[in-house]
């Protein structure tokens, strides 16, 4: 374990906002700074980084909970916690150098979101530098916890647009007494992937994680150039013996390398577009069947279900950039008539006001802005334009 | 509506006898349009209103003093069930066990399962972030509510979260849930239902001292293997228990009994119930004793669920204390307990989900008599000290309430005391649902007196 510093930078980065605040200008917040282009363009005079901010604050493995500064990269989780035979269950897409704070501000998770939930679920505690120059600690570092009105989740997936996260305590899980990852094949067909969620969903156990790929995304990954569904089993050798019995049922299954998820987790690169349609699981099939259609219309569109969660998330890959039109051409592939939610990872700069969130006036969202931001120094924009 | 004295007693307090307080008039309607109506009629006269489900709540968050009380224990329905996607939509005076039961013939529950669930309503666990024995694995309310469709003091009918689909924006539900009836009334909320497991186990194991009960929790959670729940008794409330008609067969001399419930699909639990045994036995397990049958797991639980009730046979007062720490303090903090009970004469009974480290140190008293009232209250205040300086916190599942009110600051900065009061005020900007409750009246009044004034 080591002990980080004391917070007299928190406090300097506190004094920056407040200066910020008085002086009319808005910060752009920015950790591994590997998320940059994910959202908005934000129109901020200057950056913000909690790069700096890192390290153990303290770890206590009997607790099952670390706390770490904001700034303190997955990969270094990582390392520390399967040292002691834990594991932070938060597994979102893009770098493995990608920040704690940033994971938390903007509510990424990967598939291990199945089992274990998004960030939401795992953190405990968190130490934030207000819009206002204050700074708050809520939350704690027990498990249970109902002290106070909750503003730990309300800054989580708050993208930085109410507070600075600087420290947060995570909840870990002992890993899994085993592991296992299982592929398999299934017909690239709405209807073959709404049966195989229904499947699922009747066997007696949660997988750690389901996804089904479709067949560019399963080719990128080696898996042939078919759909296939990846499975994560974890457990004690009972249990791991009978939930790859059910799963073997479900279809043709081998048995790959668990390294996948992290090549699932890293292979996307810098694409144009990222968009999550979601919806009931029990729709799944309908996701599907708009993916395709992003597909047809985005060669190359790499597109993954999450069954049990009902979220299909499709990649678009970069194009020639010095191919002009890019931005219109991501809008018609995006724009096409499905009942779903619609969550942007990531989109062309341009695109963002056009069909990017948006603020509704008088909505609680932008009151909660105001609150905590008054002077909208921080990511003003990031969560949407007001309108 | 009720607005005759004897009537109006039966709601001066909750299941926390230590606290008392009058509303003006108790109203209780009979339909969500009844509701808004009521809530729109007080918002234009400016009258606060404090809501109310069941009133099993043990912080005195659902006591008005002087406030309209709104009852929302006659919205009951339950507006649908998706058994295929494990959702449903329910009124906020659903009771939380008459939820469960009324999905457990399509092999679902709804997980979080305080004490009081056959009794106490889903709106009155959204607001208090309820937990119970089994969010030792399934975790707790917040975990488990999806969207709210909330009224606002104002009068205004917002809809929060997302039930097809992802949360987007900021979430307001995660703002909601736990908020004590001081951001509005929730008129239905979405949960989500969770599968029955497959196979239960239900171990009664006992020990000799309680650090070695301690220790055993220590070393199950620390082995990966997350029980259904974990739970402690000591040997003064297995004694109230064994006494009182719950009666579980709980060994009485024994310094303290775990209760632990392993579930989850057939096969490997038994791996898994063996391995806990061992972990047990090797911290020092009397003996370990395994529910043959439904029949006897419902004793062994019903020892504990009623734990509350059979403390009533030793004292006419009860304080039902709420507290968590981080696991491994167990052991120091039980001790501490000990010694601060002994050191202040008074009785502590600790039943509680250990797995978690949520205490329940509950000290049976006579509330007639000042001098055990003064010493009660000292030794409550010295065991949350403990608590806190364990690297705790004041409540696990209770809620602030108008009880621990007078701790928030032991553990909250003003500057994050502030940070609650500007959210309240996004919700209710008047302080009309709910008055005086969970944040320092004089916090809110300094933020509220700073956020008037622009910074320098």
């Amino acid at each position: 374990m080591t002990l980080a510093p004391p917070s007299s930078d928190v406090e300097a980065l506190a004094e920056r906002v407040r200066v910020a605040a008085r002086a009319g200008e808005s910060l752009r917040v920015v950790g591994a700074g590997t998320w940059l282009d994910a959202a908005a363009p934000v129109a901020a005079s200057e950056p913000l980084s909690v790069r700096d901010l890192t390290g153990v604050v303290e770890y206590v493995p009997g607790d099952l909970t670390i706390t770490v500064r904001a700034g303190t990269t997955l990969e270094d989780v990582d390392r520390i916690t399967r040292e002691q035979g834990q594991w932070l269950t938060l597994d979102p897409y893009g770098s493995r150098a990608g920040t704690i704070g940033a994971t938390i501000a903007t509510a990424s998770a990967g598939p291990l979101a199945t089992s274990f939930g998004t960030p939401r679920d795992v953190v405990l505690g968190l130490e934030a530098v207000l819009g206002t120059g204050t700074i708050m600690r809520a939350g704690g570092r027990v498990v249970k916890n109902v002290a106070g009105f909750d503003l730990v989740r309300l800054l989580c997936g708050s993208w930085g647009t109410l507070g600075v996260i600087t420290e947060a305590t995570l909840r870990l899980r002992a890993l899994p007494e085993r592991e296992e990852t299982l592929a398999t094949g299934l017909e690239d067909a709405p209807s073959a992937v709404q049966a195989f969620r229904a499947a699922m969903r009747d066997l007696p156990f949660n997988p750690l994680a389901c996804e089904v790929l479709n067949g560019a995304l399963a080719a990128e990954l080696g898996l042939g150039d078919g759909a296939v569904a990846l499975t994560r089993l974890g457990g004690n050798p009972d249990a791991l013996g009978a939930q790859r019995a059910a799963v073997q049922a479900l279809g043709e299954t081998s048995v790959v390398d668990p390294a996948i998820w992290e090549r699932l987790r890293t292979a996307e690169g810098e694409p144009a577009a990222v968009v999550r349609l979601s919806h009931l699981p029990s729709r799944v099939g309908e996701l599907w069947a708009a993916s395709r259609e992003i597909a047809r219309r985005w060669a190359g569109t790499r597109c993954q279900a999450s069954i049990a969660r009902g979220v299909l998330r499709c990649v678009l890959p970069r194009r020639d950039p010095g191919r002009g039109g890019a931005a219109n051409a991501v809008a018609s592939a995006l724009y096409i008539g499905v009942e779903a939610t619609r969550s942007f990872e990531r989109l062309p700069g341009e695109l963002w006001s056009a069909i990017g969130p948006r603020l509704a006036p008088e909505s609680i969202e932008l009151r909660v802005k105001r609150a905590f931001d008054p002077g909208n120094v921080l990511n003003p924009g990031i969560m949407g334009v007001v309108g | 509506m009720i607005a005759r004295d004897s009537e109006l007693l039966a709601y001066t307090s909750d299941a926390l006898p230590s606290h008392a307080r009058r509303p003006r008039v108790a109203v209780f309607p009979g339909s969500r349009d009844e509701t808004i109506n009521v809530v729109r009629a007080l918002a234009e006269d400016g009258v606060p209103f404090v809501p109310r489900g069941a009133g099993t709540g043990l912080s005195g968050g659902a006591l008005s003093d002087g406030a309209v009380l709104i009852g929302l224990n006659r919205l009951r329905r339950i507006l649908s069930i998706d058994t295929d996607n494990g959702i449903a939509v329910v009124e906020p005076g659903v009771v939380n066990a008459t939820l469960s039961r009324a999905v457990a013939s399509a092999g679902l529950y709804y997980a979080p399962d305080p004490s009081s669930q056959s009794a106490c309503t889903i709106g009155g666990n959204v607001a208090e972030n309820a937990g119970g024995p089994h969010c030792l694995k399934y975790g707790v309310t917040t975990n488990h509510v999806l969207a709210i469709t909330c009224l606002l003091a104002s009068g205004a009918v917002v809809s929060l979260g997302n039930a097809s689909g992802e949360r987007t924006g900021y979430d307001l539900v995660g703002a909601f849930v736990g908020s004590e009836g001081c951001f509005g009334i929730a008129l239905d909320v979405t949960v989500r239902l969770t599968r029955l497991p497959q196979a239960v186990r239900t171990l009664l194991a006992d020990f000799l001292t309680v650090d070695a009960a301690a220790r055993a929790v220590s070393s199950i959670v620390a082995s990966g293997i997350v029980p259904a729940a974990l739970e402690m008794i000591d040997q003064a409330t297995v004694r109230a228990v064994e006494a009182s008609v719950y009666a579980a067969g709980y060994p009485t001399d024994a310094a303290a009994v775990l209760l632990i419930e392993l579930d989850g699909p057939v096969a490997g639990l038994e791996h898994d119930v063996s391995i806990v045994e061992t972990l047990c036995r090797s911290v020092g397990a009397r003996t370990i004793r395994i529910a043959r049958d439904e029949t006897e797991r419902a004793r062994l639980w019903q020892g504990r669920k009623k734990a509350f009730g059979a403390m009533g046979r030793l004292a006419p007062h009860l304080v039902v204390q709420d507290a968590v720490v981080p696991r491994t303090r167990l052991p120091s903090i039980l001790a501490a307990i000990e010694r601060i009970a002994h050191e202040h004469g008074v009785m502590v009974c600790n039943v509680f989900h250990a797995g978690d480290g949520n205490l329940h140190p509950n000290v049976p008293y006579d509330g007639n008599d000042p001098d055990q009232v003064a010493r009660v209250d000292r030794a409550m205040r010295a065991i949350m000290a403990a608590c806190v300086a364990a690297g705790g916190t004041i409540s696990g599942e209770h809620g602030v309430g108008l009880d621990k009110v007078g701790y928030m600051t032991s553990i909250f900065s003003e500057d994050t005391l502030h940070a609650m009061c500007a959210l309240r005020s996004v919700f209710d900007p008047d302080q009309h649902s709910n008055p005086a409750k969970v944040v320092p009246v004089h916090s809110c009044r300094e933020w509220a007196g700073a956020a008037r004034q622009p910074r320098s």
